[in-house]
């Protein structure tokens, strides 16, 4: 197991890296024009260009620009050239507001995937079954920018039964911090409702014609013990799994729409409106500690997946 | 001025005529400070001020706010329509003192002036907020450079120099100012925001996270970038003329969305929102909520830039024919009514504006005629030529973007739209790089005075980057009459001039304006609309005017 | 042997009815989108970008503004000029509609198989050279698995936004449609290249591919001949679920503004146009959100059937990751 986890935690050093240097290069050097100037943003004077220029080493060679972009982003002194607010500190100022959003989703779906899922595999073949995948499938092809402004707009504004937007810190208020909440964790949710309940009866399906089931079968367990200790048990491993890929997808830039469709101000949306102005600091933070996050939580997926289910420990 | 959102901005003025100089009676009845004392309010902008520090502040999201913070030596009377544009000694005792030669200004700082911290306002406090004007490569330093040492002081780049022509005497509180060159409108620099004092010892940086105090009925208390900040009324604060505020509390909130703006006020979540609603709700609002909403003119002008400089539109018939085909009426609909037609380049409002009845080009509230114009420029063997028209994604500017290019296109020219940010777009227009043909312009009025207009237009003003005369018009007749009466101090006796160059900019179609748009107030329920909603003809709405029923 | 795996799925498919019909479905939508010039000559008599805000027409026996002073663009009409109402500047929202169907399903479909292509590629190099081979693909897969749909296509976009892309010879202007199709054709990648790799590194022990090689094929008649007839069936199953979510991203890049650009209609942004008109025009918002979701959900019925054709007990979890 040790040497897994090693051999795994040096892949995700060399990934981070990687990630990186993309990021890097696809900010500062695929497109075409001064990369100087691009950040300086809107009317930059010379001096302002120039300064920026030598911050982040533009005139210099490829690696030392390389190494000075990660000392800036890193280090927690970019800036934006554009809202003179320091990128790091946005950041921050967003995290817990796209944490609720992701957690509360998260939370969701979980339950809501893990419950039409375990009916459908129950049920599998018949026409609940049937419709429950319909169902499913559905809440995956809408898209949440669409379902979040039509949510927000008539059961926000037109019914009243929810604010139509916008974010109560925890610690203002607690109560309306969650009524906030309620229509966007929904609205996000119900893209992975779907997807998470077909794994599940996937999954429960597979296992339920495994041997050890048939084992416990014969041993006399009744059905609901067989269902509850072995077969969700294991089934829950790759949901698991996803989930904690799928949550670092969202936390990491995926909550985007629903952040701009309900006015969240999360990290997601400060990447958002900083494409609309150009503004690329605060882009290239967020997409690389999005990435990072991703990478990490992925390599911490991956060792407590290899920790439940021994057999992957040897084929990866 | 341009656009509403937080666009910084550059204007093209170089010197004014002293606008309004003449003392009327100061009318009570339309001062504020009448209403029901104290209270909180919650009001909403769309997005952060482009600063909340008087040296650098240039745009309506942040003067708006700003003009209650800080007082300059001399401000405009808290009145609506032409009241407004009169000037009042307002740090100052009274209107300064102008030598023979125009090129000296003495005034008095008043006694016992006290900051919002208590700090005694000293005369060198002037002289400081200038310096940080110059310093800070602020878009208002060209106001200032006409002062004696002011480009010694900006080139010598060391914040403590000294700046020769202004004298100031902290024990009598006198401040003399020495001008190159006599100026009639540097009474009008005296009473910009950019003038606004503050205390000496704030430092040469953007203050914006933690602006520094001022003399004004309200201070600005908290700042949370991008989120919101907060205004608490002044006790304390003195100075004839300047309303004292009736409410104790304003906090504005940073909400993008103008459609939650407009539904949380409705609602009575948010009490005031700067921006005018979405046309979407604007029907709904007018409908129901007439009793606290209303739209009223003011001093800005839209209208489509015409690239002198690149065909098609070096072509003087060409551009008649743009001016021919425009429906004012059919773009009114895309400001939700809220357009009035104009067939001058000075809006409506401020004296030298070209008075022509009837438009040359068709009625400005009527149709346009399409068939003519396309013959037009058939005439002028322009058919065909690929033009593309910038604009940007504020508000209803894409899809007025849209008319414009299918305009273009049915007259017979190849036009083809594109969208740049708001955030860029005065600046990717104002590059002459960008070899922008033709896009969308809106000119707010930073002084009552025909000139902020007419200089977009005059040749003089040309510059490589934030190009005020984006059309490139370099028309000798406007030049010089540009140049010769810019210094005459008295507005009322050259403004005929002044129109006689208006209807010069119309009759050669320099540029292709629409209309002037109007703006709005929307309240809350909770507040008083009919006593307290005063509206600044330059300022816009007036907070201290608000008031809780 | 039996009967090929392809019989039996085709008989299996033809019999779920289900999917059959959201597969006509789909393809009854790509013939409407193929037909939008006929659409709007023929029944609209209406240009997409045709602007028409002083317009006006007849209902019941009397003139109506097709955009109204205050703004407000009128509804559907359900007959041939405005079937589905007009959008703010009086333009023809059926017609947009349908021309932005086109923009939609071109760049969704050429994402889509610019996705399967590479995937493929990656999949079966990865998997049959193995060892470094398989460790560099499989770390870049998993450096772009790193990126966030969404944050990526943004990112890109907004680097391209001002300049266009520039790499040594391949210069693209920007806002150019291709860029949209590359980012969200690479974005994929991942999502169809490790069961690729995984089919391929299953099949490379079976005795057929043993048999080749003793019979002296080299790597490129192994690949190409012997293990990618026998990839088909994967690529097939992933292929509509492929689609649907390069369709899907596209219309979230276009919502943000990094996708098409007005006035170049895309289902993408005419939502985001119509969202800002939900209380006097819902039809804005509805007609092109409804649209996505059938577009999308029809693949992903299809798609599902596909799968349980090949595979009625498929345990293999969908490739789908939703942003």
């Amino acid at each position: 197991m040790t040497r897994f986890v090693v051999s795994r935690l040096a892949q995700m050093l060399v990934v981070l890296f990687a990630v990186s240097v993309l990021t890097f290069l696809i900010f500062n050097v695929i497109p075409a024009g001064d990369p100087a100037a691009r950040m300086a943003g809107k009317s930059p004077t010379p001096t302002q260009v120039e300064a920026i220029r030598a911050e982040w080493g533009f005139d210099e060679p490829l690696p030392v620009q390389y190494v000075k972009t990660m000392e800036q982003v890193l280090g927690g002194s970019a800036i934006s050239y554009f809202t003179q607010l320091n990128v790091r500190e946005e950041i921050v100022k967003g995290l817990p507001r796209t944490l609720s959003l992701a957690v509360g989703a998260a939370i969701l779906w979980m339950t809501m995937g893990i419950a039409l899922g375990l009916l459908g595999a129950l049920r599998a073949g018949r026409i609940s079954d049937r419709l429950i995948t319909f169902v499913a499938l559905a809440g995956v092809s809408l898209p949440v920018f669409w379902l979040g402004a039509l949510m927000a707009y008539y059961l926000g504004f037109k019914a009243g039964w929810f604010p139509n937007g916008g974010y109560v810190p925890f610690t203002e208020d607690p109560l309306d911090w969650a009524y906030h909440l309620v229509l966007p964790c929904t609205a996000l949710a119900i893209l992975f409702i779907g997807f998470y309940s077909r794994v599940l009866r996937s999954s429960v399906l597979d296992t339920m014609s495994e041997d050890f089931v048939r084992t416990a079968r014969a041993k006399g367990l009744s059905e609901r013990q067989v269902l509850v200790r072995h077969v969700l048990r294991n089934s829950l491993i790759p949901i698991v799994t996803l989930w904690g890929l799928d949550f670092g997808a969202v936390v990491a830039g995926g909550a985007i729409l629903t952040e701009t469709v309900f006015d969240l101000q999360g990290v997601g949306q400060y990447a958002a409106e900083s494409v609309g102005q150009l503004d690329v600091p605060p882009v290239l933070a967020v997409t690389l500690f999005g990435a990072f996050f991703i990478v990490v939580l992925n390599t911490v997926v991956d060792i407590v997946y290899a920790a439940l289910d021994p057999r992957i420990r040897v084929t990866t | 001025m341009t656009a509403i959102r937080g666009s910084l901005t550059v204007l093209a003025l170089v010197t004014m005529a002293a606008a309004f100089t003449a003392c009327g009676e100061s009318s009570g009845s339309d001062q504020a400070s009448q209403g029901k004392q104290g209270g909180s309010i919650t009001i909403a902008q769309t997005s952060q001020p482009d600063a909340l520090d008087p040296a650098i502040a240039y745009t309506s999201n942040s003067w708006e706010p700003l003009w209650l913070v800080y007082t300059a030596p001399l401000t405009y009377r808290r009145a609506e329509g032409t009241e407004g544009a009169e000037l009042i000694p307002g740090a100052a005792e009274a209107l300064p003192t102008i030598s023979k030669d125009g090129k000296t200004y003495s005034f008095k700082i008043r006694k016992g002036l006290k900051y919002s911290d208590g700090t005694p306002v000293k005369a060198s406090d002037f002289e400081h907020s200038v310096k940080r004007v110059l310093n800070l490569e602020s878009g208002g330093t060209y106001l200032f450079e006409g002062i004696d040492g002011a480009t010694a002081y900006i080139e010598s780049g060391d914040p403590d120099g000294d700046i020769e022509g202004i004298a100031t005497d902290d024990k009598t509180g006198e401040v003399t100012v020495e001008l190159t060159a006599p100026d009639g409108s540097f009474s009008n620099v005296l009473a910009t925001n950019f003038a606004g004092l503050v205390p000496s010892n704030t430092p040469f940086s953007n203050q914006t996270k933690n602006p520094p105090p001022g003399v004004g009925p309200y201070k600005i208390s908290k700042v949370v970038p991008n989120r919101e900040f907060v205004m608490e009324k002044v006790d304390g604060f003195d100075i004839p003329d300047i309303p004292k505020g009736n409410i104790d509390t304003i906090t504005t909130k940073i909400v993008q969305s103008p459609s939650r703006q407009a539904q949380d006020v409705i609602a009575g979540k948010l009490d005031y929102m700067q921006e005018p609603p979405p046309t979407d709700l604007a029907a709904e609002i007018k409908a129901r909520y007439s009793d606290r909403y209303k739209e009223w003119p003011t001093l800005s002008v839209s209208y489509f830039f015409l690239n002198h400089d690149l065909p098609p539109f070096d072509d003087k018939e060409v551009r008649e024919a743009v001016n021919v085909a425009i429906d004012s009426s059919a773009i009114a609909r895309l400001f939700g009514g809220r357009l009035k037609g104009a067939c001058s380049l000075v809006p409506e409002g401020i004296p030298g504006r070209a008075e022509l009845d009837p438009c040359p080009y068709g009625d400005p509230d009527g149709p346009g005629d399409t068939a003519k114009a396309k013959q037009m420029v058939e005439e002028a063997r322009a058919t065909g030529e690929k033009v593309t028209v910038y604009t940007n994604n504020d508000s209803n500017r894409q899809e007025i973007g849209e008319y414009y290019t299918g305009l273009l296109n049915d007259i017979g020219l190849d036009a083809e739209l594109r969208v740049v940010d708001g955030a860029v777009y005065s600046d990717t227009i104002g590059n002459q790089k960008t070899k922008a043909q033709t896009g969308i312009v809106n000119w707010y009025a930073d002084f009552p005075h025909p000139a902020t207009f007419i200089q977009q237009v005059d040749g003089s003003t040309i510059a490589e980057t934030s190009n005020p005369n984006p059309s490139n018009v370099r028309d000798a007749e406007i030049t010089d009459g540009v140049a010769e009466l810019l210094p005459e101090p008295d507005l009322d006796t050259v403004a005929d001039r002044w129109a006689a160059l208006d209807q010069r900019v119309i009759e050669e179609s320099h540029i292709a304006p629409f209309g002037s748009e109007e703006l709005t107030t929307f309240l809350s329920d909770r507040m008083d609309f009919e006593n307290c909603a005063i509206v600044h003809p330059l300022y816009g709405n007036d907070y201290s005017s608000f008031c809780l029923k | 042997m039996g009967q090929s795996p392809w019989r039996l799925a085709l008989r299996r498919l033809r019999r779920d009815r289900v999917s059959l019909a959201f597969g006509a479905l789909f393809v009854v939508l790509v013939l409407g989108a193929l037909a939008a010039p006929l659409w709007a000559s023929a029944v609209a008599d209406r240009d997409p970008d045709r602007t028409n805000e002083t317009g006006q027409i007849e209902v019941d026996g009397s003139k109506v503004d097709v955009v109204s002073l205050d703004g407000v663009p009128i509804g559907p009409q359900w007959r041939g000029e405005y079937f589905l109402g007009a959008d703010s500047n009086g333009r023809d929202v059926m017609v947009r509609l349908l021309y932005g169907a086109r923009n939609s399903l071109l760049i969704g479909l050429a994402a889509a198989f610019l996705t399967t292509l590479l995937a493929t590629l990656v999949g079966l190099v990865a998997g049959y050279f193995g060892r470094w081979v398989d460790a560099l693909a499989r770390s870049t897969l998993d450096v772009i698995w790193a990126f966030p749909v969404i944050l990526l296509g943004v990112a890109l976009g907004t680097a391209l936004a001002v300049g266009g892309l520039k790499i040594g010879p391949l210069e693209l202007g920007a806002g150019s449609m291709t860029i949209s199709v590359l980012v969200i054709a690479i974005v994929y990648v991942p999502y169809m290249a490790r069961p690729i790799r995984g089919e391929v590194l299953a099949l490379r022990e079976r005795e057929f591919v043993e048999a080749a090689r003793a019979q002296g094929a080299g790597p490129l008649r192994m690949m190409a001949g012997e293990l990618l007839p026998n990839l088909t069936s994967t690529i097939v199953v992933f292929a509509p679920l492929m689609v649907a979510n390069a369709i899907l991203l596209e219309a979230a890049l276009s919502f943000l503004g990094v996708g098409v650009v007005p006035p170049d209609p895309s289902w993408g942004n005419m939502i985001d146009a119509g969202v800002e008109r939900l209380v006097t025009a819902p039809h804005l918002a509805i007609a092109p959100g409804l649209m996505l979701v059938l577009t999308v959900l029809a693949l992903n019925v299809f798609g599902d059937g596909v799968r349980d054709a090949f595979d009625p007990r498929s345990s293999a979890a969908w490739g789908t990751r939703r942003p």
